[in-house]
Order: C-alpha cells, then sequence, then structure tokens
C-alpha cells in the first residue's frame, strides 16, 4: 500500500526553481533514501511534505489522503514527523521533560511507561533523564530526537542528515540503531554519507537542481554513471 | 485660489518639506542601525531630544547656534561611543538579540526621560532656539525664513551623502553586505564587529542631527521624544527595516501627512494614522515596503 | 512538598497582612496595590515566563476591563460583582481580537505590535472621553459592593485584594503544571520543534493570551475601585513595563520569582512619591540591569548557585569515592534553572 505519494510538486524562492515537477512514492514499511548535491532541493523536499512550506503546484497524499496545506502538529498526529539537519531539541529542558513533552500529543494508544523505557533503554539515554538535553553530546541528541519521534508512533520519519555531524564510531553505532527502526516504522532519509543510504535504504531517489533524476535500488543508482559523476564528482571535488 | 488659501498651502508645503526631511532623516539612522546591528532603538526619540536640548543649552551660555550644532555633535558621538561601550555590545554575538535591544532601549527611554523630566523639564516646558540665519526670502510669492531654508537644505544635503555614501564609499559597501549577510561578510574579511559600532555611531549621530535640525526649526517640549520614536519606527517598518530608500520615502510621506493633518486636526491625529499604518504593517506585510 | 508548604506559608502571610497593617492606612495601602500587581505579575508570568512572548499591551487591556466596570456600575447600575466579570470577559475578547493578529508573529515583531497596540488603546483612551473623561480621568468611583449591603473598606478591602492575588497565584502554578502548561513550555523553547511534536503553536498561544487577558482584567477592574481614580496614565506602556519588570527582576518562568520581584519593585512608586522622575530612572536601570545581567531573575540567580554548589558538592564526593565515580551529571534539572528558560 501506497505511504506516500508526492505527484509533481514544485516550488520555486523568487526567480530561482528549488523543485520542479517532482514525484516520490512510497509503500509501507519501505526505507527511502534521498541524494543530491547542496542546494539540489532535498531539505526544501522535506520542508513541503512536512507542512513547513505551501509548494506552488502538486499534489501531497498521506496514506491515499491528501496532507497539501496541512500543519505539522496535525501531521504528527497523523503519523508524519521529521528531524533536522541542525539537531533540535528542547535544550532548556532536561531530557526527562523533552520525553514529557513529545507524550503531549495524547494520541490514543500512545506508549505506556514500560514501553517508554524500553526505548529509552534502547536509545542509551537511562542514565541521561535529569540532565539538560542541550548539554548532551551530540549523538545523544540525535537519539533524543529519535525517541522523541517514536514516543508519538509515527508511520513515516523523515530524517535530515541523521549522522551528520558524528564521529565515524558514532555514525556505525547510529547506522545500527536505524537499521533497528526500520521495523518500527518508514523511513525517508536525506544524507551526504552513501555508506548511510547504501546500507539502509531499500530504494534511493536523486535529486540534481530541484529535479528529479533517478530513482531506483542503491546498487543500481550508485552505478549510475550520470549520477556518480554529477553527485559524487561534485562533492569530492 | 485666494492668497490666504496659497499662502496656506504654501506653508504646508514647507513644512512638509522640513518635516518629511527631519523624519527621513531620523528613520534612516535607525533603520541603519537596526538593518546592520539589529538594534531597534526604541530611544531614538529621546536621543533626538537630547540633541535639541543640549543645543539649547549651549546656546543658553552664549555659543552661536552654529557652534551649538558642531559642539552637540562631538558630544554626541562621545555618548553613542560610551553606550556602545557599555551596553550595546555586550549583545553582539547574542542570536535573538533584537528583542534584549530593545527592551534596553525601552529602559534608556525611561532613564532619559526621567534626566529630563528632572532637569530641563523644571527650568522651561517650551524650547526655542535662536536661528540660524536672519532674514526672508521670497520664493516665488511666498516668503520662507532662510532660517528654514537652511535646515532643509543641511537635510537633503546630509541625506544625499549618507544615501551616496553607504552606496559608493567602501565603508558603505561593508555595511550593506553586514546588512544582507553578516556570516558571508566576515568570511570576505570585513571586520562585523567594528562595522556594527560605526554603523551604531553613523545612526545615533544622525539622531542628534535630526533633533537639533527639529529644534532650530521649530520650538519644542519634551513630550516631542516619545512622538518621534513612534513615528520613526513606524516610518522604519513601513519602509523596511535596513532600507534607507525606504525610509526616505515614508519618512516624506509622513513629514507631508503631519503637515496636511495638523492643518484640519490635532497633530495627534497624524500619529495615530503612523500608529496604524505600522500595525498593518506588521501584521501583514512585516518585511516593509522597499524590501525585497 | 517543600513548595507546597511554601505556598502555603505565603498565602498565610498575604492574608494576615491586612491585619497586621490595620494601623497603618499608608502601609495597608501599598500593600493592597502590591497584591494587584501581584495579580498582574502572575498573568504576566503565564504568558513572558511560560510562553515567551512580551506583551506590552498589558496594561491597557486592564484599562478597557477598569473603564467598562466603572460604566457598567455607573450607568447600568450594574454591581462591582457582576460588573467584573463581564468587564474581564469582555476585555479578553478585545484582547483576543486585537493580538489574533500579532500572535502569529514572535520575538522583536510582537513586543513591538504590542507595544504599538498598547500606545493605540492609549491614545484612544485620552481621545474618546465618552467613558474615561479623557486626560483628566475618572475619580470618585465607589469601591465594591461587601457583606449586607456595606462597601468594601479598610482591611476588609485589603484582605479581598489578598485572596484574589493568592488564588491569581495558585492559579497560574497550577495551569502550569498542567498539559496545557507542558504546552506553554514547550513553545516557549522552541516553537518551531513544538510544532512538530504535534502542539498547535497558535491555538496554545490564544489560550495564553486570553487568560492572562483575563488577569489583566480583573487587576483592572480591583485596580479603578481599590484607588478610585483612573486615567489614561494608569494604564500606560509604562504600567506594562513595570508589571513586566516585577516579573522579569524576580525571575520569569517560576511561580515564586514574580512574587519576590512584585513585592520589592511595586511599592517603590508610592514610597518615592515626591521622586516620580526618579523613579523612572530607577526603573529604567533596573530593565537594563535584568536584561543584560540577570535575565533569569533573582530567583533564577538564586537556583543556578544553588545548582552550582550541588555541582560541586558532587564532584567532590565523586573524587573522594571512586565507586561513585559514574554519579549523575552535574548540571542536574533544578526546578528553577529548568524553568528559568534560556537567557536571550
Amino acid at each position: 500500500m501506497s505511504l506516500l505519494e508526492v505527484k509533481g510538486i514544485s516550488k520555486h524562492f523568487g526567480g530561482v526553481a528549488a523543485l520542479r515537477n517532482v514525484d516520490v512514492q512510497m509503500t509501507s514499511g519501505e526505507t527511502l533514501g534521498m541524494i543530491g548535491p547542496n542546494g539540489s532541493g532535498k531539505t526544501t523536499f522535506v520542508n513541503i511534505v512536512t507542512g513547513h512550506l505551501v509548494p506552488d503546484s502538486g499534489q501531497l497524499l498521506f496514506n491515499e489522503g491528501s496532507i497539501a496545506g496541512t500543519a505539522p502538529h496535525r501531521l504528527a498526529a497523523l503519523g508524519l514527523t521529521r528531524t533536522y539537519q541542525a539537531v533540535r531539541v528542547f535544550g532548556g529542558l532536561s531530557v526527562g521533560k523533552n520525553i514529557e513533552a513529545a507524550m503531549l500529543l495524547g494520541l490514543p494508544g500512545a506508549p505506556e511507561s514500560a514501553e517508554r523505557n524500553e526505548l529509552v533503554h534502547w536509545l542509551r539515554l537511562d542514565h541521561r533523564l535529569a540532565s539538560l538535553a542541550g548539554s548532551l553530546t551530540l549523538f545523544e541528541q540525535r537519539r533524543l530526537e529519535l525517541l522523541m519521534r517514536l514516543l508519538q508512533r509515527p508511520q513515516l520519519i523523515m530524517l535530515d542528515e541523521p549522522v551528520g555531524g558524528l564521529a565515524v564510531t558514532e555514525v556505525r553505532e547510529m547506522i545500527a540503531l536505524l537499521h533497528e527502526l526500520k521495523a518500527r516504522c518508514s523511513i525517508f532519509v536525506i544524507e551526504h554519507t552513501m555508506r548511510v543510504i547504501r546500507e539502509l535504504a531499500d530504494r534511493v531517489v536523486v535529486l540534481m537542481a530541484g529535479e528529479k533524476i533517478a530513482d531506483g535500488p542503491p546498487a543500481d543508482i550508485l552505478r549510475d554513471r550520470r549520477v556518480v559523476e554529477q553527485y559524487l564528482g561534485t562533492t569530492h571535488a | 485660489m485666494s492668497d490666504a488659501t496659497l499662502l496656506v498651502l504654501a506653508s504646508t508645503l514647507s513644512t512638509g518639506l522640513i518635516l518629511g526631511a527631519i523624519f527621513a532623516l531620523v528613520a534612516a539612522g535607525v533603520t541603519i542601525v537596526y538593518g546592520c546591528v539589529w538594534l531597534p532603538n526604541a530611544s531614538n526619540g529621546q536621543f533626538f531630544l537630547l540633541a535639541a536640548l543640549a543645543a539649547w543649552s549651549l546656546v543658553g551660555v552664549g555659543w552661536s547656534s552654529a557652534a551649538a550644532i558642531i559642539g552637540v555633535l562631538v558630544l554626541g558621538i562621545a555618548l553613542s561611543l560610551l553606550i556602545e561601550w557599555v551596553l550595546v555590545r555586550r549583545l553582539y554575538d547574542v542570536p535573538d538579540r533584537n528583542v534584549a535591544y530593545f527592551v534596553v532601549t525601552l529602559g534608556l527611554t525611561q532613564i532619559m526621560s526621567g534626566i529630563f523630566a528632572m532637569s530641563w523639564g523644571l527650568w522651561s516646558d517650551q524650547f526655542t532656539l535662536p536661528p540660524l540665519v536672519d532674514g526672508i526670502t521670497m520664493i516665488g510669492p511666498f516668503p520662507m525664513t532662510n532660517n528654514r531654508i537652511t535646515v532643509l537644505a543641511i537635510a537633503l544635503v546630509v541625506l544625499a551623502v549618507l544615501f551616496g555614501a553607504l552606496r559608493y564609499h567602501p565603508y558603505g559597501r561593508a555595511l550593506r553586505a553586514v546588512f544582507q549577510n553578516r556570516e558571508a561578510a566576515a568570511l570576505r574579511g570585513v571586520n562585523v564587529r567594528a562595522i556594527y559600532r560605526l554603523s551604531f555611531l553613523l545612526g545615533s549621530s544622525i539622531i542628534f542631527l535630526g533633533g537639533m535640525l527639529f529644534a532650530l526649526a521649530y520650538s519644542f517640549d519634551l513630550t516631542v521624544a516619545w512622538t518621534m520614536s513612534v513615528t520613526a519606527f513606524a516610518i522604519m517598518i513601513v519602509g523596511g527595516p535596513g532600507s534607507v530608500l525606504g525610509a526616505l520615502v515614508v519618512g516624506m510621506v509622513f513629514g507631508f501627512t503631519q503637515a496636511v493633518v495638523s492643518i484640519f486636526a490635532s497633530p495627534t491625529a497624524a500619529t495615530f494614522s503612523y500608529l496604524i499604518a505600522m500595525l498593518a504593517m506588521l501584521l501583514f506585510r512585516p518585511s516593509g515596503l522597499f524590501t525585497r | 512538598m517543600n513548595g507546597r508548604r511554601l505556598a502555603f506559608a505565603l498565602a498565610l502571610a498575604a492574608l494576615a497582612a491586612p491585619f497586621v497593617l490595620e494601623g497603618n492606612r499608608f502601609l495597608a495601602f501599598v500593600f493592597g496595590i502590591v497584591m494587584i500587581n501581584l495579580l498582574w505579575a502572575s498573568g504576566m508570568n503565564l504568558l513572558y515566563g511560560f510562553v515567551g512572548l512580551m506583551p506590552l499591551m498589558f496594561a491597557g487591556i486592564a484599562g478597557i476591563a477598569a473603564y467598562a466596570m466603572v460604566a457598567l456600575t455607573r450607568e447600568a447600575g450594574w454591581s462591582f460583582w457582576l460588573a467584573t466579570p463581564v468587564a474581564a470577559v469582555g476585555a479578553a475578547l478585545v484582547g483576543v481580537l486585537l493580538g489574533l493578529p500579532s500572535l502569529r508573529l514572535k520575538g522583536f515583531y510582537f513586543t513591538l505590535c504590542s507595544l504599538v497596540i498598547q500606545t493605540v488603546l492609549t491614545l484612544a483612551f485620552t481621545f474618546f472621553p465618552r467613558f474615561t473623561n479623557g486626560d483628566t480621568g475618572l475619580n470618585q468611583i465607589a469601591p465594591p459592593d461587601g457583606w449586607g449591603g456595606v462597601p468594601l473598606a479598610g482591611v476588609w478591602f485589603d484582605a479581598t485584594l489578598a485572596l484574589v492575588a493568592t488564588l491569581g497565584v495558585l492559579l497560574s502554578a497550577w495551569i502550569v503544571q498542567t498539559r496545557l502548561g507542558q504546552r506553554f513550555i514547550a513553545i516557549r523553547e522552541d516553537d518551531v520543534l513544538a510544532e512538530v511534536m504535534g502542539i498547535d503553536v497558535v491555538r496554545n498561544r490564544i489560550i495564553a493570551f486570553a487568560i492572562v487577558s483575563i488577569y489583566a482584567a480583573v487587576g483592572g477592574c480591583f485596580y479603578a475601585s481599590y484607588v478610585g481614580f483612573v486615567s489614561p496614565r494608569s494604564f500606560d506602556v509604562l504600567t506594562s513595563l513595570g508589571i513586566w519588570l516585577c516579573v522579569a527582576f524576580g525571575g520569569r518562568g517560576t511561580i515564586i520569582g514574580p512574587i519576590i520581584g512584585t513585592v520589592i519593585l511595586a511599592p517603590i512608586p508610592y514610597l518615592l512619591q515626591e521622586l516620580q522622575a526618579f523613579k523612572d530612572v530607577l526603573s529604567g536601570v533596573l530593565i537594563i540591569v535584568v536584561t543584560l545581567v540577570m535575565p533569569a531573575g533573582i530567583y533564577g540567580e538564586i537556583m543556578r548557585r544553588r545548582a552550582l554548589r550541588t555541582a560541586v558538592a558532587l564532584r567532590a564526593q565523586a573524587a573522594g569515592d571512586p565507586a561513585g565515580a559514574t554519579a549523575t551529571p552535574a548540571v542536574a534539572a533544578m526546578p528553577g534553572t529548568v524553568d528559568a528558560g534560556v537567557a536571550r
């Protein structure tokens, strides 16, 4: 069943086209990767799907219902959530209070305390509950970010560069965590680190100057000369 | 049209021009500092009044109006340096500093108005400066005092110089670069903190000058400070925060509005209309008319 | 719990004070004024301390309610106790209507917008004198009627104000620990993240604004009938700033902070009655000091020092006891430090 369906999305900022007629489909349980050089419109894409921006044209369907123009807080209740490229937690509150804030959504069937503890334990934040979220390491903050989303039982998490800024060993751990995350919800992930895409994604979409230029299994895409030249060529130039 | 009507028309025109130029000047001072340092100076009206009162006092101890202008400008720059050093620079690196600055300058407003009430306010409630130059010139059939012509000329020249300097002088270009993008400007080797200080000094000096020009053209009292603050903010918001062109155009429009409204109704009605214009702008287009 | 005992002690002190001060009418009057300001400050604190918005039109809303209450009692012959709730709800509606568009703004633009609205209200009070009598003001405003038709006066009026203020503070303390209050805190900390976490930011801001407007309005009605005189200057921007200062100086985002701030600052204008201009300078200096040096206020500062001491003690303990070296990291969530919010 189709979980997310994006049809013909376009977005202009002033005279600059950030996205041009982009189509993306995702089925439930799938992990979809998105790659592309800086400024190719990846974050704009996530901003549009998660209700932070309104597209100039195109259709957005989540669970086969239109979500165009739906405010982010309503999308959270529908089960569509996101993280940010620059990690975003309530830095002035303790980790425990952050968790409480995530529980404020108050959906029926929200995790009971046993399940909450299991999630906290899985993300290795048990010993940090009393600390200020802002005093956590970047990796811990990213885990807290994930935890807060999971407490809201999302069907789809859109991750904007989940390993950005992490050390090599931490990247490895994060990939392992994301692997386990796949059992809990569908994942859409923007990444620059090819390893993440290769190891996690079932399918990859390539954006280039606001246009989708490729869509397929990671192995094929990363073999595709166009992508390698355009993308790897630019980032490693 | 009768002669009387023509005369009213002419005086409205000249008042509109002078007020417009002074409004534009003060608003330009406020908007430069906001655009560059992100410092919305709510106490601009008190700075404006301080300059006028200081000039009045210098004239009172026997200085000529021209000497008083120079003296007040020097004092004003010294005072701005002091304020920059004591207050403003503490917030240069705070991300959401415009709220903090706004509150600090509201505090400054209270301090200055308290001081004015305890000092100048006890001496007099209406202040007038002797004219800069004497005599009357006939412009066509309309008489205008040379003093007001001089005031208008100074205001327009300063505005023109300011506008040109921001466009063409290297400092002006650096200032505009910081307006547009702080980080990029810093990367290109612009000393951002120095530019902050410069624009604060420049902005305050222009406000001081505006206060003295106003004092030369009109008699004033202590309430002019709050009116000026409100007007300058309204001009900045309507013209677009950071836009000097916006300050010029909207300042002129507001000046003429004030001149015209004052014929029919109390000047407060004009202030009221600025407030409403600012409110509408804040609610519907906070970026203002003259920003892209 | 310690906090509960403290709250009980403070409430008892507030309710007992009028009877202690009964002999000195001036001090009793200042006490009554402090109580009104305390009600205002705890309302302002809900919006400034917990939602993170600085509403400078606060006094204007209080003014609308005060003028409405006077009109209803004088011209329609209503009782104060009927007029006040009606005026409060009306003023809250007007406040929300005025504030509604600006609640989409934040930070400086919201504050500026609220200042503009406050200025417009002050001008309106002055230039539409039908209900306000313009700059001259309204005097001889009747006190509320007490038991058996006797007008409320003296110690019983003071005690009523103490009761109202106590209820106001307790209500705000209750609100902030409900889910609503937690949403407020999340919005204050990061409104974008709060939205993604499923919190309707604009809706919650409107709710907060409505609650706070009622605080402002009720305080305004009591102020008018207690002082017996109001003019546009009673409800101008300086009044708003003064209430804000009580909150910020005491410690925003805490319940005890605004109490400290109000008790220290609210009496000053009455004690310095001969030196109004000096009072302006003093409050200007305090505004600057609070913003630049002490953004968490007196109470926030106390809590910060206490947290630091605890941290040092914990570290010393950890160093002395290798087995305990894994002790919880130091800057733990002390209630005060957490609620004090981030420095702006």
